[in-house]
């Protein structure tokens, strides 16, 4: 473009303003610095004079920016567009699209959230395993001992069933050899004895023995099956009464400890047992009964348990088959009470007025001698 | 299956410096790096390959512009910035397109990318804006305007493309293009 050319037009621009096209062309040239430094000047002079011609410039420089953003952009398109081209798209998407397998779609789509859940779940799983290991061990005992109870309970009335069945059966099976079925202890010495109630029920005839091998007849005044307690009384003419009962019913309880024994007829003979109060309650907490440690066979049953002093303690009744050498014995308490549903007057002389029982002071040997007259064995018929 | 792929992913850097350079291999590498991620996305979200080639292309875009303009901080993996765009945007055309939108299904970490999406908006619509203005301009003007300042041809080239018998006269044809373009584009 002429030099010429140029300045004419600056000159009719600044008091026409007439050609816009080439005051567009001069402003285009001077953004993109094709003026010479003289040209320059003049055409920054105009645009100080002139606000017109300034905004036009300001305006084309915007829009040349624009149009260079927009030339980078469709630029940039049309190379991705050339690249995409290359891609196999189809080939991705069909790998990439949804899997009609719901399952697989939730897998590709948690993929990192399941193993991080996974792991978790295993860490979790470890914890709590390890933490059930440490406190398994206290819950099983408590799981066991009431297995235990549970166990005591069946085999308890087992037992007390047993006993029923074979008494009940007794007639049949050994009709003239008479068979004990437990032990009882005289509660009088007018012929009164005390014995569980579990060893007479169901009998049809009742027979006690003595240490010397004398039967004699008896039947059954009372029976208490709340405190498996029954009383007997020899009805038996040849049946002479007996001197004054050796030992005297204890009225308190006996502490855990103490040292017991008992006499019983789990055979042909007395045996004696010997042990020692274990627990304040019996079966399952009962607490009609003690707990003793003391082995006892079955027979044993209604025998009489004393303390060293010769102190009636209790009635052996039963025992826990899973436990060794414990048994139960209902508390003299209760021996008291059923007494009192027998006249006081038939009784005769009181067992509890005895301050001190005859057995107080002796060896255990010579307390059994003076003892075994008053324990006798209870044959069911 | 992209093995291929994979094996010419270009490390950010790379396609930083790449970009900055005007690199068409880095381009190449940055597309195809990528794309299958989009294209999963795009496709497990009620889209098809179409939407995916718009969406990531308006996502490269994005990232060029902002990496142009000198304002783009790797603070994250680029996969996952490429990731959290082409999100957004997908997005923001299912709700338009009252489309279901409501369970997105992500396959990537998800960064907040709401501005530089916004501000490539309002830079689209310029874009969109001058198409428009070119495709009113008309025949040979488009083509003129197109040749001078998008492929960068010499006055004189066009001057014989179009056969114009001096430079002036086809200097002065594209001036009067030039005006009636500003005036469509500036029109409110």
């Amino acid at each position: 473009m002429p030099a010429t050319f140029k300045e004419n037009i600056f000159s009719t621009i600044i008091i026409e303003m007439r050609n816009d096209l080439e005051l567009d062309a001069i402003i285009e040239d001077y953004l993109l610095g094709k003026l010479t430094p003289q040209e320059t000047e003049a055409f920054e002079q105009l645009r100080t004079k002139d606000a017109t011609v300034d905004h036009k410039v300001v305006s084309h420089k915007v829009f040349l920016h624009k149009m260079e953003q927009y030339a980078e952009q469709l630029h940039l398109r049309e190379q991705m567009d050339k690249i995409h081209s290359e891609l196999d798209v189809d080939a991705l998407a069909a790998t990439l699209k949804p899997h009609p397998s719901k399952i697989v779609q939730l897998w590709r789509k948690h993929k990192s959230a399941i193993a991080v859940a996974a792991s978790f779940i295993v860490l979790s799983l470890v914890s709590i395993y390890s933490i059930q290991h440490n406190s398994q061990q206290a819950e099983k005992v408590i799981q066991l001992s009431y297995q235990v109870n549970n166990a005591i309970k069946t085999q308890n009335t087992l037992i007390r069933d047993i006993r029923k069945t074979a008494n009940s059966s007794l007639p049949n099976k050994a009709a003239n050899q008479g068979r004990y079925g437990g032990t009882g202890f005289a509660i009088s010495t007018n012929g009164y004895i005390l014995t569980n109630l579990h060893v007479i029920n169901g009998a049809d005839s009742l027979y006690v023995q003595n240490s010397k091998g004398e039967s004699f007849k008896v039947k059954a005044v009372y029976t208490d099956s709340q405190y498996d307690m029954a009383i007997l009384k020899i009805s038996d003419r040849n049946f002479s009464n007996l001197s004054s009962l050796p030992y005297t019913i204890k009225r308190n309880s006996s502490s855990i400890g103490e040292n017991v024994y008992t006499l019983g007829y789990p055979k042909d003979d007395a045996v004696l047992g010997e042990g020692y109060v274990s627990s304040k309650n019996g079966f399952v907490g009962d607490t009609t009964q003690y707990q003793v440690a003391i082995s006892v066979n079955p027979g044993n049953s209604g025998g009489p348990l004393l303390d060293n002093n010769g102190n009636l303690v209790g009635v052996i009744s039963g025992k826990p088959d899973q436990t060794e050498g414990a048994a139960f014995a209902i508390k003299s308490k209760y021996i008291l009470e059923a007494m009192r549903a027998i006249p006081q007057d038939s009784l005769g002389q009181k067992l509890v007025s005895n301050k001190k029982s005859l057995l107080s002071g002796l060896k255990r040997t010579k307390q059994i001698e003076k003892l075994q007259d008053y324990v006798f064995m209870i044959k069911v018929y | 299956m992209n093995n291929s792929l994979k094996s010419s992913v270009p490390t950010d850097r790379e396609v930083i410096l790449g970009i900055l350079n005007n690199s068409e291999d880095t381009l190449n590498k940055l597309y195809k790096a990528y794309f299958a991620m989009v294209l999963q996305f795009i496709l497990n979200n009620n889209g098809d390959e179409d939407d995916a080639k718009d969406v990531y292309q308006e996502a490269i875009i994005i990232l060029y512009n902002k990496i142009k303009e000198g304002n783009f901080e790797l603070s994250s993996k680029l996969k996952t910035y490429i990731y959290s765009v082409c999100r957004r945007i997908w997005l923001k055309k299912l709700t338009q397109n009252s489309r279901k939108a409501g369970n997105i299904t992500d396959y990537e970490d998800v960064l907040v990318v709401e501005d530089d999406v916004e501000h490539h908006e309002e830079r689209d619509l310029q874009f969109v804006k001058m198409q428009h203005a070119l495709e009113h301009l008309g025949e040979p003007c488009k083509t003129i305007i197109q040749d001078f300042y998008i492929h960068n041809l010499s006055m004189q080239d066009i001057c014989e493309k179009f056969g114009y018998t001096n430079t002036d006269n086809a200097k002065t044809q594209k001036y009067k293009c030039l005006q009636r373009l500003k005036k469509i584009f500036f029109q409110p």
